[in-house]
């Protein structure tokens, strides 16, 4: 049974309906699900709801908590890769509601889990229920933003990308002020804060469902027309979301992906404990967690800033800026710590970590030039399987070859330097398979009787 | 390709900055306390 309200067809604009209404709606979802940036900020809460004060026997440790994220993560690849096709054909009302219910109902059942100090209910609520949520919040506006902004798709989908960056910085302050409103000298308060966070990002998400549009069939923004001569690497056919995994330019682009988030959240997590040891004595615990802070904007600047960028310069160059500036980057970090120039430390990083940003705003963009806007967002959904290897790995290198090099007698301000050589060594390779990057071969394109096939398959859809 | 024109009207002016504000106000609101946070932590 389907409600209405929910249908492509009543989500299809009205004449003068103005498009830039779609990006605010595709914030209130990505700035809502950002929070899971933010999710540490009730670990250690969460360590000590039995004794309070400092963790009780009994109480949950932090190892077991880190896994609330990772589970939320990993089901965050999992729906965007396996409801991609449901949430492109269903269109987006549908997708960010569903998305708010979960994403919602995880943080409540998670309170449930907090109040009868189960895990396994954490685990199932914010992971498996709140984790899927994320996956189809993360891809329900790509498409629709893509669609809306034929001129500047880079752009519109990076405002929406640069939201989820964003929400963390929301979710943050705004967790700890809640849980200093809740505690008592009985009471931690986390199970209180899921509840009012539940609520507040399910009234959020609903506001972004009630406010999208799809651009009705053959709408084009005012002055506006499609270039008489295709663009080199920007297609004007589609491709079928399936086939696409058939095609070299996805598997490319899955490892361009996968490359540039691999050297970015390798040294994300590091980036205190990196300063500090590289800067010892002169950047404090305290100095770098706010220039953690700093680089989480720059993080957040990137998406949107580079995403632009990219609607003039294209796609495949803005991938080279990255690989290229970013290898150069990489390699000069040790070389900082060895003059001791903080400020070239930090200079290099903030640029870093906005190519990171950029590289996760970017691609929606690419894949939309090399498989047309029909399946971008379920297509999309699948590359997101890349970030999920990549938030495996990344984390893993910088680890264990810190942990190699500290046992062998580096000192600890030289212990980054081969890590940070060997990402330097990853984007030369994402250089490499950017370098392959070729435009679709026709074969993959679909047929007008398909398309046709498909749009009665889906019939809300509206094909430009 | 049929272009639909957009004039931007006083209701159309109202909607966008309330779903802007809406937006924009707790985006902002989190950056500034990011970047207190930050400069706190430098002091």
């Amino acid at each position: 049974m389907s409600v209405s309200f929910l249908n492509r067809e009543r989500t299809i604009a009205a004449p003068g309906f103005n498009r830039w209404l779609i990006p605010p709606a595709a914030l209130c979802v990505h700035l809502c699900i950002g929070q899971a940036y933010a999710f540490s900020v009730f670990n250690l809460p969460m360590t000590k709801l039995i004794g309070i004060a400092q963790s009780a026997p009994g109480d949950w440790k932090l190892t077991e908590l880190g896994w609330i994220f990772s589970l939320a993560i990993v089901f965050l690849g999992a729906s965007a890769a396996v409801l991609g096709r449901w949430v492109e054909e269903g269109g987006p009302r549908r997708a960010m509601f569903t998305a708010a219910l979960c994403f919602a109902g995880g943080f409540l059942v998670s309170a449930i889990g907090v109040y009868l100090h189960q895990l396994w209910i954490i685990y199932l609520g914010y992971g498996v229920i709140g984790g899927t949520g994320l996956g189809i919040a993360y891809i329900s506006p790509v498409s629709t933003l893509i669609r809306w902004f034929p001129d500047r798709p880079g752009m519109a989908t990076g405002m929406a990308i640069m939201g989820f960056g964003g929400g963390a910085f929301i979710a943050a302050p705004l967790s700890v002020w809640l849980m200093s409103r809740f505690s008592t000298p009985t009471h931690v308060g986390v199970a209180e804060t899921f509840i009012v966070m539940g609520l507040i990002y399910l009234c959020f998400m609903m506001v972004g469902a009630a406010i999208v549009r799809v651009p009705a069939p053959g709408w084009a923004p005012a002055g506006y027309s499609a270039p008489a001569q295709p663009k080199p690497l920007v297609t004007t056919q589609n491709v079928f979301v399936y086939d696409a995994l058939k095609t070299p330019q996805f598997w490319l682009i899955w490892w361009i992906l996968c490359l540039n988030v691999t050297a970015g959240i390798g040294v994300l997590g590091q980036a205190s404990a990196m300063s500090q040891e590289m800067f010892h004595g002169r950047i404090t615990a305290v100095a770098a967690s706010g220039l953690v802070g700093l680089f989480s904007l720059f993080n957040m600047m990137g998406r949107f800033f580079w995403s632009s960028t990219s609607d003039y310069i294209g796609r495949k160059n803005t991938y080279f800026v990255f690989f290229a500036l970013g290898t150069l980057l990489y390699a000069l970090v040790p070389y900082t710590g060895a003059i001791g120039n903080i400020g070239l430390f930090v200079l290099c990083y903030a640029v870093i970590f906005s190519m990171y940003g950029g590289g996760f705003a970017t691609v929606p963009a690419y894949l939309r030039d090399m498989f047309g806007t029909r399946y971008v967002g379920a297509i999309h959904g699948l590359l997101l399987t890349a970030w999920s290897m990549a938030g495996v790995f990344g984390p893993v290198l910088v680890n264990y070859i810190r942990e190699y090099n500290v046992t062998h007698g580096v000192a600890a301000a030289q212990a980054y330097n081969v890590t940070m050589y060997l990402m330097a060594g990853l984007l030369v390779i994402g250089f490499i398979c950017n370098l392959f990057v070729r435009s679709v071969h026709e074969r993959f394109h679909m047929r007008a009787v398909e398309a046709e096939a498909e749009v009665e398959a889906a019939p809300v859809f509206g094909s430009e | 390709m049929e272009s639909a024109r957009q004039s931007p009207s006083r209701g159309n002016g109202i909607k966008l900055a309330l779903a802007w504000g809406f937006v924009g106000i707790p985006l902002v609101w989190g950056i500034v306390q990011t970047l207190v946070n930050a400069i706190k932590a430098f002091q």
